[in-house]
This record gives C-alpha cells, sequence and structure tokens, in this order.
C-alpha cells in the first residue's frame, strides 16, 4: 500500500449515497423558512415590546420629562440589544464561502474577534442604559409616593440592577468568552497550519 | 451549469471530501447537504473566474472548516462515537483505515489530500486551499509519506 494510485482507488470505493434531487430541494425550501421565521420572530419582538411601552405612555399619561425620557432610553437599549444581535448573526450568514481557506479562515477569525468585542461592550451598554431609563421612568412614581416607599422602590430596583450587574452579568460575559476565545485559538490554529510549513 | 447538473456531478466528489474530514456518515451527509444548499443561494454570484468545479470545493472545504464550530457547540458523545463505529464495520476495513487516517490529519491537510486523491489538479488544490502551488506541492508530498507510514505500521 505504498503506490499513489492504490490510495485513489481505495478513496473512490467509498460508499457514497446520493439523496434524490427533491429531497434536497425540500431542505433548501425549508431553509429559507427557517430564515424567514426567525426575522419574524425578532422583529415581532421588537414591536410587541414597543407598543407596550407606547401604551403605558398613553393610558399613565407621564407629566415628567424625565418619565419620557426613561421610557424612550429603554426601548432603545432594547433595540439597540436585539438589532447588533441579529447583525452579528447576518455577518455569519454573508460570509463570502467561495473565498481560498486561508481567506475564510482570516474572515471567520476576524467575525469572532468581532463578535467578542461586541458581545461584551452591547452588554455592558444595555445594563446601563436599561438602568438609567428605568431610573428614570419610576421618579415620577416615586415623587408621588411617602418618602419610605420611594426610598424602598428605588432600594429594591437597585439591588435587582446590582445583582445583575455584579453577578448576572459577569457570568454571562465570562461564559460567551469562554466559548469564543476558544474558536478564535482553534481558527488561528487551522490558519498556522497553511502559514507554516 | 444548471444546479441539477451541478448536484448529479458534484454530490460523490464533494460527499467525500466532507467524509475525508470527519470521518462520520451521518455528519458528512449533511456537510454534504448543506454546501448544494450554499451553491444553491449563491449560483448567481458565481462568475467564471475560476472554473466551477474550484468554486464548489472551496464552498465545500469552506463549510467543512465551519464544521469546527458546531463540534465544539455540540462535542461528539460518547454515545454516538460507538455508533459511529459499529456502522463503519460493515464498510471494507482497508476503506475505512484510510478515512480514519485521513480524519486524524490537521485540518488543512485533510482538505488537501482528500482534493489530490480527488483528482483535483495541484494548481486548483493550491487556489482552493489559499497556498502557493510549490508549497501545495510538498504538503501533498508529505501528507502521502505519512498515509503509506501509517498504512505500513497497521500492516495494510
Amino acid at each position: 500500500m505504498d503506490n499513489n494510485t492504490d490510495f485513489k482507488d481505495l478513496w473512490k470505493k467509498q460508499k457514497v449515497n446520493q439523496p434524490n434531487i427533491e429531497e434536497l430541494l425540500l431542505k433548501i425550501k425549508q431553509f429559507k423558512k427557517a430564515g424567514l421565521k426567525s426575522f419574524w420572530i425578532t422583529n415581532v419582538l421588537l414591536i410587541a415590546t414597543s407598543v407596550f411601552i407606547g401604551l403605558v405612555w398613553y393610558y399613565y399619561q407621564p407629566q415628567f420629562i424625565s418619565t419620557k425620557i426613561g421610557i424612550v432610553v429603554t426601548i432603545l437599549s432594547m433595540i439597540i440589544y436585539l438589532s447588533v444581535y441579529s447583525k452579528l448573526l447576518s455577518s455569519f450568514k454573508t460570509i463570502d464561502s467561495d473565498k481560498s481557506n486561508q481567506e475564510y479562515l482570516l474572515k471567520l477569525i476576524e467575525i469572532k474577534k468581532k463578535q467578542h468585542f461586541l458581545q461584551s461592550t452591547m452588554m455592558n451598554l444595555y445594563f446601563i442604559m436599561l438602568t438609567i431609563g428605568i431610573g428614570l421612568y419610576m421618579y415620577e412614581y416615586a415623587v408621588r409616593m411617602t418618602a419610605f416607599w420611594a426610598i424602598f422602590a428605588y432600594g429594591i430596583t437597585l439591588l435587582w440592577f446590582a445583582f445583575n450587574w455584579f453577578y448576572i452579568r459577569p457570568k454571562q460575559i465570562k461564559k460567551q468568552e469562554q466559548k469564543i476565545d476558544g474558536l478564535i485559538a482553534k481558527f488561528e490554529a487551522v490558519n498556522e497550519q497553511l502559514t507554516s510549513n | 451549469m444548471e444546479f441539477e447538473n451541478i448536484y448529479k456531478t458534484y454530490w460523490d466528489r464533494i460527499f467525500r471530501l466532507c467524509m475525508g474530514f470527519v470521518n462520520d456518515y451521518d455528519v458528512a451527509q449533511d456537510l454534504a447537504q448543506e454546501t448544494f444548499i450554499i451553491v444553491w443561494q449563491k449560483l448567481d454570484t458565481f462568475r467564471n473566474e475560476s472554473s466551477i468545479g474550484t468554486w464548489i470545493f472551496r464552498i465545500a472545504s469552506n463549510n467543512c472548516l465551519r464544521q469546527i464550530e458546531k463540534e465544539k457547540r455540540f462535542p461528539k458523545s460518547e454515545l454516538s462515537m460507538n455508533i459511529m463505529e459499529e456502522k463503519q464495520q460493515s464498510f471494507e476495513p482497508q476503506i475505512q483505515f484510510l478515512y480514519q487516517c485521513i480524519a486524524e490529519l490537521p485540518e488543512t491537510d485533510r482538505i488537501i489530500i482528500s482534493l489530490e486523491l480527488e483528482d483535483v489538479k495541484q494548481a486548483e488544490i493550491a487556489k482552493i486551499v489559499g497556498l502557493s502551488e510549490a508549497n501545495t506541492r510538498v504538503k501533498i508530498h508529505r501528507i502521502k509519506e505519512k498515509l503509506t507510514q501509517k498504512f505500513k505500521e497497521n500492516g495494510q
């Protein structure tokens, strides 16, 4: 078995089962549907959130400008978060898959690094905006409460945000970073195979 | 070329490339299907800058490289490994051994040797992978040596 043609011969003897083309076309159809579905889910979620907050605005008629700014900041934080995420996902789908392996690997590494940066930055921005938004939104109602209840309401809310900021957020970021760092390292190692001899 | 023709002409070759990369029949089948879905999506954008074969092999090998990410997400469990081995026992042991040896190579070497065994010209392989021709030739030579060595050790 030291002959080149023998390897080729063996290679081509591998059992192959070519599925019916109809089967593949069906898969393509499902694939298109799935893409459309996730597009709808993201957008419906966004619209529903905005409508909900819009209704709050309409029914409770906030008097203070702080409340209105709070509402806008809260909506904005969600919109930014969702749109950055869907953009990240689509950047993966549109990656040029007909480049050479080396160019493709470099692109994968670049996207993963961007994802790494965006995920932690976006997560921080999202939390900060949400905290500011809700803090501002609450002000109008807190002013109407007695001092005790106002402090109580703010206390609980801030405690909740502190828990998120100091516990949930770092944990989430760490988890994502570990995954992405592992992948970047792996892709870089594969790329190394091409650049070294 | 029409999609149906491409599919019929290239399915076997693409499947073997994927099989060389993962050495798992079901995963290879999925990878080949994904490749043709991408081909179907991108066929409009194909300009005759390269041959259609080079173009398709590029898509297929890149898709195999993407597979690395999925592997990280769903690591193979012991169980599925066992099932895999059982399934492959029906194949001729030599064929099975060749694919196993190839799947154990570094990722880019798997692609290079699979294309070579698929009778893709070395200049085309260089274009698919993104190496110089001289470099490709050296790599192919080394990989073949490695495979021959493994076959000798195994007494095949």
